[in-house]
């Protein structure tokens, strides 16, 4: 009598659970490294309703980031500023660009500008602004080089592991505070160099100003 | 210089780029296909054949950005951030901001400070500013805000009585008032009655002369369920000129408190909380302590924290007043008679010899309940003590309205009154039986009622105009001592409320309809000072300086004194003759915060009850009448009758049935609808709050009642360490020997992770002390930790089954002398009785009673942390122990392995469900459950979040919540955070002050923890233990420090202060505590035994050493 199943069945099941078992796996470790806010949210660039540009205002013009984020040195929040403030230089300096309606109507009409957010932490997280920048952390180490960028992106991952790199080893990242703004400085033009003198000046940063690694939950979650 | 490029029109046409997609776009093929698929003119669209194109195209587009789709389903939706247009001045958003203001009682105001956000008030706390002031507040302060944003407020205006109610719009309604103005300007007030509560607004007292003035015919009355104005009465009376007293505890070394509950349920007992504790603070043995004797009927929190406590039914205080003025040689004729009172004529005698030796440093208090004649006893007794001047000051008080409802009932009876305007107050509800003031009310022509509530006056009234919140308005008051306080409003009224002044000024047809401009100007005039800059600063520190009223000097008129007293006659109460005593609620007041979700669960600071009033009675009287508790009885006087549950009651007087008024509400709002039974058909104008010849008929069924505490005694653990003042003074470490002996086996159970030091913060070791001597369990700091950290209410039948979610609890203790009872044994021999048996012990007749605040301990070695099996409640390197709501999974473990039980689970979607389920025991599906007239499952479908609740509730709801912290969802386990964010919030700030510097450690009293701040008491301190000035380091540092449940070696940051109590050695009820006999009797006499022997549980003997 002829098998009705071939002999090479009798593998099958073994096959089905290895078979199974590295596509779950592969789906898995996929999904595990790829579905991370380093792949999801890095690269996000919305389309914001004024073409406003960040390179020519902050990186060609060099005007400070606390000229119009002025709440960041004050409050968990870093203020998108009012179109007042705005129109404190374009109430001059291209008065009638037809790119600047929407400001110009906020600023009259005191109806707000619908930014597209961008950067954001999940609610469950009690971020703060202040208390970075106040202590040696530059707008830089999570925004990326804003003073580039034409149409601001979400250049750093956010993540809370992303978090912790800096939260573990402060050291790493501080610098000088009237530096905080400055997005281009290093400690030093070679990138060798610039490793060496990080890691005293960050020590001693560490040392003289107490700070503490703040890797406690309740640091950042209430 | 480089101008910038043009920005990229092609980009613009896409919704979301992504990175993969924009490097695709910079392809030549891409960008063709884009210019050739998005064609700019429109007009394409009305052709089929572009229009078929378009839709290929949109698919294809679709198809392309589905990897850019997939992204955003992915991803957070996509949020826009709303500047402003124009930035207002000083506000920076995401920072509070906070402002000076007070809530008007009804004997003065609380000083507050309001901590707006986003510019809603969010949290309110007492103005440390004030002269005197600690910060602390009281139950109804905290609680106040919920009102605020209680979506059962009056929000319209309305017309027509009954069923004839339509909306008005806010126009018709003013021009309805200005109506009634023109009438009664033109015939001088005539038929207008004004009928208002007790206040001490000084622009509403200007406007009244104003009005009185201009319709001088209109009548003014005044009434409030709980007559505070007794008082000003008895004193005006007993002096003979019109003054207020104001009781300085805080002078008095002995104080005699006649039925007078003035740390719990009187007017302003946060101020007397606090300064009667700063008496009882205690650092070393040789400091003083005062002594509180308590003459009263009900326990109440007063008489927990008295010395010596004598319970007698509320009829017979005025006897013992009597006596004791008959002992310091007042003439008082038969009234000090006391042949058929059990009252011992030894505790009589040497209270008075007490209060004699401390003259001019005593002080003797009675009750708003009793009768004008206790009052002006007392009166004659505080001179007799030289308490004038010194412990009690009497300031010049302003001629109040002297004309109550029962004037103005006859009036109505007599047909006089066109036009009455009720402001505020809920006669309908709470007026006394005998007035029918329903019935009565109609006889007006018109009614016109502004109120806060649609309640039942308000729906009986012909015009209804909502009132604003003392958050929304403009007034002011006057504090208890006559400082002067603004009233300033935090948030414009949520539902276009009037505010009385405004009210009043356009029903009188007056100029200033501005209640900003009334205020200013009666600032104006009575500072003296009409300058912006005053007034600025008026607002700024929340008072006005100097502007307390001037004392007097005073004596008492003895004619009207004896006079009162010939009049007077004293009463027995027995078994055929059973008292009622009426009382003010400790949680909804006089009825008026019976909508307040927060009270209503907040146990009751005696009873512990929750959502329910009941008739209070002592066990003999129980045993005497056949009842146990939550039967259901009868009780009547003549033809008045009211249903309620019975509560046996420790420490109650025999013969007495004690009742809250204000429950029962007919038509409250969804939360206080079907809490309780009205009491109020016992009180009428001839008896008062206190009546006699009550008759109590069994009904035969039971009512639930949800009760948070049933257990009532410690049985003799050392829970609650305390000791008599000489006691202490021989052995100041009393607290540490109560300790349990040494484990053989020294290592504790748990470890303990801050051994490791690279765990450990060497900034801020937190830690907090809690003082059992000044803690009278009042109940604020439940309350201030429920506003603080968005805590929600459960409803009746979850407190029931135990699910309260309350972080804090004050835990209340009953104990028993050993010498009195034989109730000892059942602990001895290990026959455990059942909770709802404790009702029958004799042991709870003649009871003390203890108060304990328990919270998270945060131990340093904590059970919970070990047992969770995600890691979700774990120590952070400053001594919290944290609970991380997103890692936790609901399994409980911790809650079960906690040994202080001070864990809360989410058993439920609380802040999602409807207020009409507060009760239970049946909760609506949302299969067959609807809201905003919309399927619930549809609903949810829709938006997953919106729960039971309509969109308009869930704005209001929103806008109580603190941002700061986290709302917890089901299946989250909770509890005491030490206030993790205000933490947070000091040291962000130290840190930003610090900027380039190491001077980051937070300063002492920088945090404070909101059961901290609002505690009237000072008693709760937090603060840094590794700063050994700090000022909770110097409270650990006392000998009276211990730890609760120390042999479980958990370490616990919290530790209590012991309880030092202050009997008189010469009274006749002299004992060591109640809580050291029932120790005693367990462990053996802590002296006797040196630090290394064990103790045994047998042959202790009774107070040996002790004493």
């Amino acid at each position: 009598m002829s098998a009705i199943f071939p002999k090479w069945t009798n593998k099958l099941p073994l096959m089905i659970i290895i078979g199974g078992t590295l596509t779950a796996g592969a789906v898995t470790a996929g999904v595990w490294y790829y579905f991370t806010p380093k792949y999801f949210r890095v690269g996000y660039q919305p389309i914001q309703p004024v073409a406003f540009s960040h390179a020519t205002h902050a990186g060609q013009l060099g005007i400070d980031c606390r000229y119009c984020h002025s709440a960041v040195e004050k409050s968990w929040f870093s203020n998108i500023p009012s179109s007042s403030t705005c129109m404190n230089c374009h109430n001059q300096v291209l008065k009638d660009d037809p790119r600047l309606a929407l400001v110009r109507e906020s600023a009259a009409t005191g109806k707000p500008i619908p930014w597209v957010q961008i950067h954001r932490v999940p609610d469950f997280v009690y971020f703060n602004h202040a208390v970075h920048v106040n202590r040696g952390i530059s707008c830089v180490e999570c925004h990326g080089r804003v003073d580039q960028m034409e149409e601001v992106y979400h250049a750093k991952p956010l993540s809370m592991s992303f978090c912790l790199d800096c939260h573990n080893n402060p050291a790493s990242k501080v610098r000088p505070v009237d530096k905080i703004t400055d997005l281009s400085w290093t400690p030093s033009e070679d990138p060798n160099e610039a490793a060496k003198r990080q890691e005293a000046f960050g020590k001693k940063f560490v040392h003289d100003f107490r700070v503490e690694s703040m890797n406690n939950c309740s640091a950042c979650h209430r | 210089m480089k101008n910038p490029p043009a920005p990229d029109r092609q980009l613009q046409s896409g919704r979301v780029y992504w990175r993969g997609l924009e490097q695709l776009s910079e392809t030549p093929e891409f960008k063709e296909f884009l210019e050739r698929e998005f064609p700019a003119n429109s007009d394409d669209f009305s052709d089929p054949v572009s229009r078929r194109h378009f839709v290929k195209i949109m698919s294809a587009s679709l198809a392309l950005a589905g990897i850019g789709l997939g992204a955003t389903g992915c991803r957070r939706p996509e949020d826009k951030l709303m500047p402003f247009g124009k930035a207002p001045e000083n506000y920076i958003h995401g920072t509070a901001q906070y402002f000076a203001t007070a809530m008007p009682t009804r004997s003065g105001a609380i000083p507050l400070v309001a901590k707006s956000y986003e510019g809603r008030p969010i949290k309110l706390e007492g103005n440390p500013l004030f002269p005197g002031g600690n910060g602390g507040t009281d139950r109804f302060a905290q609680a106040s805000i919920l009102n605020l944003y209680d979506p059962d407020r009056a929000m319209r205006f309305a017309k027509g009585a009954g069923g004839e109610r339509a909306v008005a719009t806010a126009s018709e309604a003013t021009d309805f008032l200005d109506g009634q103005a023109r009438k009664f300007s033109a015939n001088q007030g005539q038929g207008l009655a004004i009928l208002v509560e007790q206040t001490h607004s000084p622009s509403r007292e200007r406007l009244r002369q104003e009005i009185t003035k201009k319709l001088p015919q209109a009548k003014w009355y005044t009434y409030d369920a709980v007559d505070t104005g007794i008082y000003q009465r008895a004193a005006s009376q007993a002096f003979g000129k019109s003054v207020r007293p104001i009781f300085h505890y805080d002078a008095a070394d002995t104080i005699l408190s006649l039925d007078c509950d003035f740390l719990g349920n009187e007017d302003e007992a946060f101020s007397s909380i606090r300064k009667f504790t700063s008496r009882r603070k205690i650092t070393s043995p040789k400091d003083k302590l005062n002594r509180l004797y308590s003459v009263e009927s009900l326990f109440t929190v007063t008489g927990m924290n008295a010395d010596h406590r004598l319970r007698v039914p509320a009829s017979t205080v005025l006897s013992v007043t009597a006596a004791i003025a008959a002992e310091l040689g007042i003439t008082v004729g038969n009234l000090a008679a006391t042949a058929n009172s059990p009252v011992d004529s030894k505790w009589i005698s040497e209270c008075a010899k007490d209060l004699k030796a401390s003259a001019g440093k005593a002080l003797v208090v009675v009750g708003v309940g009793q009768p004008l004649v206790a009052h002006l006893l007392a009166a004659a007794i505080n001179e007799k003590l030289g308490a004038i001047g010194k412990t009690l000051a009497l300031v010049e008080a302003p001629a109040v309205i002297s004309v109550g409802l029962s004037e103005l009932a006859q009036s109505l009876n007599r047909g006089e009154v066109e036009t009455l305007a009720i402001l505020g107050g809920n006669p309908v509800h709470n007026a006394p039986a005998d007035l029918n003031w329903a019935a009565t009310q109609r006889k007006a022509k018109t009614v016109v009622r502004l109120g806060y509530y649609e309640d039942e006056t308000g729906e009986q009234a012909d015009w209804h105009f909502p009132e604003t919140h003392y958050l929304e308005s403009w007034s002011d008051a006057r504090a208890n001592d006559g400082t002067l306080v603004p009233i300033q409003p935090l948030i414009a009224p949520l539902f276009g409320g009037v505010t009385d002044l405004e009210f009043l000024s356009r029903l009188a047809g007056l100029t200033e309809l501005n209640p900003n401009r009334i205020v200013r100007t009666t600032f104006a005039s009575l500072t003296g000072d009409a300058s912006e800059a005053a007034w600025n600063k008026f607002l700024h520190d929340g008072f006005a300086p100097g502007s307390a009223l001037k004392t007097v000097s005073a004596s008492v008129v003895s004619s009207v004194v004896s006079a009162a007293v010939q009049r007077a006659n004293s009463v027995t109460v027995g078994k055929d003759n059973l008292e009622v005593v009426l009382y003010r609620d400790a949680k909804v007041d006089d009825g008026r915060f019976a909508n307040n979700g927060w009270l209503q669960e907040l146990p009751d600071p005696v009873t512990k009850i929750t959502w329910d009033n009941a008739v209070l009675v002592s066990r003999k009287t129980a045993r005497e009448l056949g009842v146990q508790n939550n039967e259901v009885v009868e009780v009547s006087i003549g033809d008045r009758k009211v249903v309620g549950p019975i509560w046996t009651q420790p420490g109650m007087a025999d013969f007495s049935l004690g009742m809250a008024i204000g429950y029962g509400r007919r038509k409250a709002g969804r939360v206080g609808v079907g809490a309780g039974f009205d009491a109020y058909p016992l009180l009428s104008t001839q008896t008062g709050y206190i009546a006699t010849s009550a008759k109590v008929r069994r009904l035969g069924h039971k009512y639930p009642i949800s009760c948070t505490q049933t257990h009532w005694s410690m049985e003799g653990r050392a829970i609650v360490r305390e000791a008599n003042l000489d006691q202490f003074r021989t052995h100041p470490d009393f607290a540490q020997r109560m300790n349990a002996p040494e484990a053989p086996d020294e290592s504790p159970m748990y470890p303990n992770p801050l051994d490791d030091p690279k765990r450990r913060s060497k900034l801020h070791q937190w830690g907090m002390a809690i003082d059992l001597n000044t803690c009278v369990g009042c109940g604020a700091c439940v309350l201030a930790c429920q506003a603080e950290n968005n805590i929600p209410i459960v409803g009746k039948d979850l407190v029931a089954r135990g699910r309260e979610m309350q972080w804090m609890r004050i835990d209340r203790y009953f104990s028993a002398s050993s010498k009195e009872h034989t109730w000892g044994q059942w602990f001895n021999d290990e026959t455990y009785k059942r909770d709802q048996d404790q009702q029958f012990n004799e042991w709870i007749d003649n009871v003390q009673a203890v108060n304990q605040p328990m919270l998270c301990q945060h131990c340093e070695a904590a059970p919970c942390e070990n047992v969770c099996p995600v890691n979700a409640t774990v120590h952070d390197g400053e001594g919290l122990n944290v609970m991380v709501y997103n890692r936790c999974v609901g399994t409980r473990y911790c809650s079960n392995n906690c040994p202080y039980k001070v864990r809360r689970y989410n058993y439920l979607d609380y802040n999602k469900r409807p207020l009409s389920e507060l009760k239970g025991p049946f909760y609506a599906t949302a299969l067959l459950h609807s809201t905003d007239d919309e399927w619930d499952l549809k609903r949810w479908w829709r938006d997953p979040e919106s729960g039971m609740r309509s969109e308009q509730e869930w704005d209001l709801i929103r806008m109580l919540k603190n941002p700061d912290v986290t709302v917890r969802m089901r299946g989250v386990m909770e509890k005491c955070t030490f206030c993790v964010q205000r933490i947070e919030a000091a040291k962000i700030a130290q840190k930003i002050k610090a900027g380039e510097s190491g001077d980051v450690v937070v300063p002492d009293g920088v945090i404070k923890t909101a059961c901290e701040q609002a505690c009237p008491a000072g008693a709760i301190v937090f603060g840094n233990t590794l700063d050994p000035k700090s000022r909770v380091s110097q409270l650990k540092e006392q000998q009276r420090n211990y730890t609760v449940l120390d042999f479980l070696k958990t370490k616990p940051r919290i530790t209590y202060l012991a309880k030092v109590r202050n009997p008189n050695p010469a009274m006749p009820d002299y004992t060591a505590p109640f809580t050291f006999e029932e120790f005693e009797l367990k462990n053996g006499n802590p002296f006797t035994h040196g630090d290394s022997e064990t103790s045994s549980h047998s042959g202790a003997k009774i107070n040996e050493g002790a004493l």
